[in-house]
Parts: structure tokens; sequence; C-alpha cells
């Protein structure tokens, strides 16, 4: 496992090794037994939670990892929706066949938003991106036949080989696997050559150019992995939900996606997962109060970047300095 | 057809260059792009529409002291959330007027909820013909306050005092700083005045309009796209980049397809951005290590 250096004994590696592995085990033993608990409801609220982990966590690689500001995440979610219901509503693809169109669509789209990174910097990404996600938006209501306007397009009967996925328990399995898939390839291509060239073009960006790490490349490379992963969580949007319009994927949406991100943490996949388990409630709550979302959600935002611009991750990782997350295998 | 979609582009244009403009200003002088602007501009015509409402004000009165309220509001911003973090990342930055601009979309749909309100019929003079043209009056208002605006910051940045100031801030706060001037408190004032002119942008265009908490977004794009062609931060450029798109919009609009009104400005950026990022007027950025 471990290919570096270890200061402790073969045998303390070993039984570290087995706590981590009975730790996992009984997690997902956890994880797996949760529908056995919950009413309908709860379940729903909870394989939203499992969305925006994703959401968060393909967001965070171009916000916290690679350090730019943009808009294009409620797009690239929106993208992968649209693509699983449009597969399944005008070409007839099966639900868990339309997630790979999805997947791959997002990942093109986001590569094509990050093109305009390999000339412009700062402000003329986040421009671009705003624009984009806008224009978006414009696509799906003029859309015609295809998108079906405002009122979008139903996911009816969606299934993984034959199994149905009609209620929120079996979605549940569906959504929390592809998440856990996700979130192992994520940390993974964080802690390879990508995501350490992702956090030197962030911390100084001639400096990473000399060493040899294009910039423009890297960048581009980080806008579609992180369209992919937000349109596989928009894929598994449309499914939790079962409907997809419009209104779901518009700059309102995006107050949700930045919350979450720095409430948990730039630049941390825990601070992701526990930005969304803390925060992806809180809309559901506050549905019957016009206004108090964005009220609540945008003085939790001031509050985080004023006070703790690390998020709640950063504190943790401030006390507890074994806690920070290593770029590097071992 | 031609000459009146040219005429309601100028109309439609002013209000973009005063939008773009107040935005360049805080550009220039703080190196902050507020995406709050748009929020800005509605709370603004919000103002008015409150004032025009509760205490039945005229709306001349209504105007000038909404405008000072958005003045103080904007220093206010600055003050409170955007001081404290004034040397952090510029993400930081950026975010923090995201977070403020859906603080008011948040207030505003606190107190008018999700409804559109009609602004009450403010000057009801007859649209003139003038050789098969029609203007209206809000047409004139709208040209004439911008131009005045226009020309009194032109003469304010160039030929005063406060201009000269103004300018040693944004060419380099460090150095401003260093022979004695206020760096904080005109960074507090730039905001105060940036804030004004989307709020006089937004009170101009309310009686033409339907008032509700997103009807900056739009002009915000729009702005963006007036930047980007002008030259990102040159006064001038915003101006005429303002004008030109409402122009450019209006005749899109009237000759190709009326949906093409909505995203004319998107195109305009995404094309300006990846060809000219540098616009008509601006200078290359060349970045020193």
């Amino acid at each position: 496992m471990s290919d570096r250096p270890v200061s402790t004994s073969e045998g303390m590696v070993m039984s570290s090794m087995l706590w981590r592995y009975v730790l996992l085990i009984a997690g997902l033993a956890l994880l797996l037994a949760i529908p056995a608990f919950t009413s309908s409801y709860v379940q729903f609220v909870i394989n939203l939670t499992l969305v925006f982990i994703l959401v968060a966590l393909g967001f965070n690689i171009v916000l916290g990892y690679l350090g730019q500001l943009a808009f294009a995440n409620a797009a690239f979610f929106g993208i992968g929706a649209y693509a699983v219901a449009i597969s399944m509503d005008s070409l007839g693809l099966p639900f868990w066949l339309a997630m790979l169109p999805a997947a791959a669509v997002g990942a093109i789209v986001g590569g094509l938003v990050g093109l305009p990174a390999l000339r412009l910097k700062g402000y003329y990404l986040a421009i671009v991106t705003l624009v984009f996600g806008e224009l978006m938006r414009w696509l799906y209501i003029q859309g015609g036949e295809i998108t079906r306007g405002s009122l979008g397009i139903g996911i009816s009967n969606p299934d993984i080989l034959g199994i149905p996925l009609r209620t929120d328990n079996e979605k549940y399995y569906f959504v929390l696997i592809t998440v856990i898939l996700t979130l192992w390839l994520v940390v993974n291509i964080l802690r390879s050559k990508f995501g350490r060239a992702w956090v030197a073009i962030r911390d100084n960006e001639p400096a990473a150019a000399s060493l040899g790490f294009s910039p423009g490349l890297y960048k581009v490379l980080a806008f579609a992995v992180s369209g992919c992963i937000v349109a596989i969580a928009g894929g598994l949007f449309a499914l939790v939900i079962g409907r997809v319009s419009p209104e779901s994927f518009n700059l309102h949406n995006l107050l949700l996606h930045f919350t979450i991100v720095m409430v948990g943490g730039l630049g941390s996949v825990t601070g992701s997962v526990v930005g969304a388990v803390i925060l992806t409630g809180a809309p559901e709550l506050l549905r019957n109060f016009p206004g108090m979302e964005e009220i609540l959600f945008s003085l939790i935002l001031i509050g985080v970047l004023l006070f703790m611009p690390g998020g709640i991750y950063g504190k943790l990782a401030e006390r507890w300095p074994a806690m920070r997350e290593k770029l590097y295998r071992g | 057809m031609f000459l009146q979609l040219v005429l309601s582009g100028i109309s439609q244009g002013c209000i973009y260059a005063l939008f773009a403009l107040g935005m360049t200003i805080l550009y220039r002088s703080t190196a902050v792009l507020n995406f709050a602007h748009a929020k800005v501009f509605m709370l603004g015509a919000f103002a008015v529409y409150l004032l025009l409402q509760v205490p039945g004000m005229p709306f001349v009165v209504a105007a000038v002291l909404a405008i000072a309220a958005i003045f103080v509001l904007g220093m206010g911003i600055e003050r409170v959330v955007m001081r404290p973090i004034m040397y952090g990342p510029h993400i930081a930055v950026a975010m923090m007027t995201v977070a403020v601009s859906y603080l008011f979309t948040g207030i505003a749909r606190f107190f008018w909820g999700r409804e559109v309100y009609p602004m009450p019929q403010v000057f009801s003079y007859p649209p003139m013909q003038v050789g098969g043209l029609i203007i209206t009056t809000q047409d004139l208002i709208i040209a004439g306050i911008t131009l005045i605006f226009v020309l009194a910051f032109f003469i304010l940045f160039r030929f005063t005092r406060f201009g000269r100031i103004a300018r040693a801030v944004s060419s380099s706060a460090r150095g401003a700083a260093l022979v004695g001037i206020n760096v904080k408190a005109c960074h507090s004032l730039m905001w105060g005045v940036s804030c004004m002119l989307g709020a006089v942008a937004g009170i101009l265009v309310a009686p033409i309009t339907l008032l509700h908490p997103d009807m900056g977004d739009a002009v915000l794009i729009r702005a963006f796209a007036a930047m980007t062609l002008g030259g990102f931060g040159h006064f001038g450029g915003a101006v005429a980049g303002g004008i030109a798109i409402g122009v450019m919009e209006q005749l899109a609009g009237g000759y190709l397809s009326t949906a093409l009104i909505d995203i004319f400005a998107f195109l305009v950026v995404i094309v300006f951005l990846i060809a000219r990022p540098q616009g008509f007027f601006g200078q290359k950025e060349i970045v020193r290590v």
C-alpha cells in the first residue's frame, strides 16, 4: 500500500490498516442500512444530499484546487440532467445507459468552457462562465420539442439493467454507489500529477509554468473533470427529482453550490462532503419563506469569507494537522 | 424602421452605459468587479417605488432620496464586508460581492415576493413625432441624464483634485498611501459613487419596465458585454460599448429574430473575450513575473 518510508514498525502499520478497513466496512454497512430507518421524504433529502456532494466536489476542483472563479457549475449540472433526460426522452435509451452520454457531454462542454482559460485570467473567465450559464438556460427554454421549454422533461420509469429505480429507497442505492465510485476517482485524480499541477497553478502560475506545467492545458483539464463530475451529479439529480426543468439550473441555484463549497472548505474533498451534508437540507426547510433561503445562505457565505476563509475543514485542519489532506499517495 | 430601432437602442444603451460606467469606476479604483451591481440597480428602483407608494412623495424627491440612500449603502458595503478582505485573494473578494448580491435579492424577495410590480406612470406627456420617428419623454430623459452624468464624471476624473487622487489610488494603492492619500476613504467613496450610478440607471429604467428582484441580472450581462467591447476598465469604452450593445441588439431583434435580443450580449461577450480580450479601446494586459 505505502511506498514511502514509514517510521512505525511493520506490525503497527498492519493494525492501523486493519482498523481502516474495519471502519470502512462499518461505515459502508451504516450507509447501506439507512433506508431501513427513513421515511420517503427523509430518504429523498438524503438522496439529494448525495447528489450535492458530487456537485460541490466538481465545483471545488475549479474553485478550490484550480483557484479560478467560475459560474458555470449550474450550467454543467443542467447539462448533465438534460443529457440524461433527452437521451431517455428523444433517443429512448434506458436510464443507466443515458448516464454515459451525460458524463461525456459534461466533460466535453467543461473542456470547451475552460478553453478561454488559455487566454483569459481572473475576472474574464468568471464573466465567460457566467454568460455561458445564462446562454444554456436560454437554450433549455428555446429548445422546442427537444427540451420542452420551461415545462421541462419528465423522467419515466428509470431502471438499471432491468432493476427498477422508482422509490426513493431504490434510487438511493444507485446514487450511493455512483457517488462513492466518483468520490474515489476524484480523490485519486487529486493525488496524481494532475491534482498537484492544479494546486501549483493556483498557488503560483508563473512558477508552475516554469516547471513545465502548461497552465492552459491543465486548466482545460480541470474544467473537463469538473464538468464531467457535475454532469454526473446532474444525471443523478434528474433521477432523484424525476423531472428536469430550466429553473433548477439558474444563477439562484448557484448560491447553494457556492455556500456548500465555502462552508466545507475550499480545496478539500472532506469539506465538500461535510458542507453538502450540513446544507443540502436547509432549502427544504425554508421553502415556505420567500427570500429567507437567499438571506440565510448569503449571510453564511459572508460570515465564512470574513471569519473562516478555510471553511469548517480549514478550522479542523488548523487544530489537528493530521487531518490535512495529502496530495501524494501514501 | 431603422432609425426607430436605432433610437430605442440608444435609449436602452444609455442604461447599459450608466450601469457599465459605475462598474468600471469601481473596477479601476479598487480592482473589484462588483457582481452585486445588478442588485444595487434593483434596489434603487425599489427604493423609489417605496417612496412613491408609502409617503406619496413626488418622483423627483423620491429619486434624489433613493440615490442618496444607495450612495450610503455602497459606502456601507465597502466598510462592513469589503474592507476586512481588501488584501485577500481576488477570488474571495469577488465571491464576497456575489454573496452581497444574493443577500440583496433575498431581502427584496422577502418584502416583495416573486411577483412583478409595475411602476406608477411618472411622466404622462404624449410622445413626440419627429419626421415619422416616435420619441417618448422617457427616452429623452434617459439620454439627457446619462449625458449629464457621463460628462460630469469625465470632468471630475480628468480635471479635479478629487479625480487626480482617484487616479493615483487606482494606478497604485500602495504608492498613493505612501504620499499620504487616504486609500480606504477613497475606496469607500468609490463604492458609494459606483453604486449611485447603478441606482440612477435602475431609477431611469423603472418607469418603462417592471420591478422584480432579478430585474438587474439581464443588464449586468449587457454591462459585461459593454465593458468587454470597449476594453475592460476603460471609461469611454464602457459608455460607447453600452450604447453600441443597445443599438446592435435592437437591430438584431428587429431584423433577425426577437429571441436574439436576449442572447445578443452573450454572444458579444464570448466572441470578444476569446478573439480580442482587450476590446476596442483597452490595452493588452502584460503580466510581469
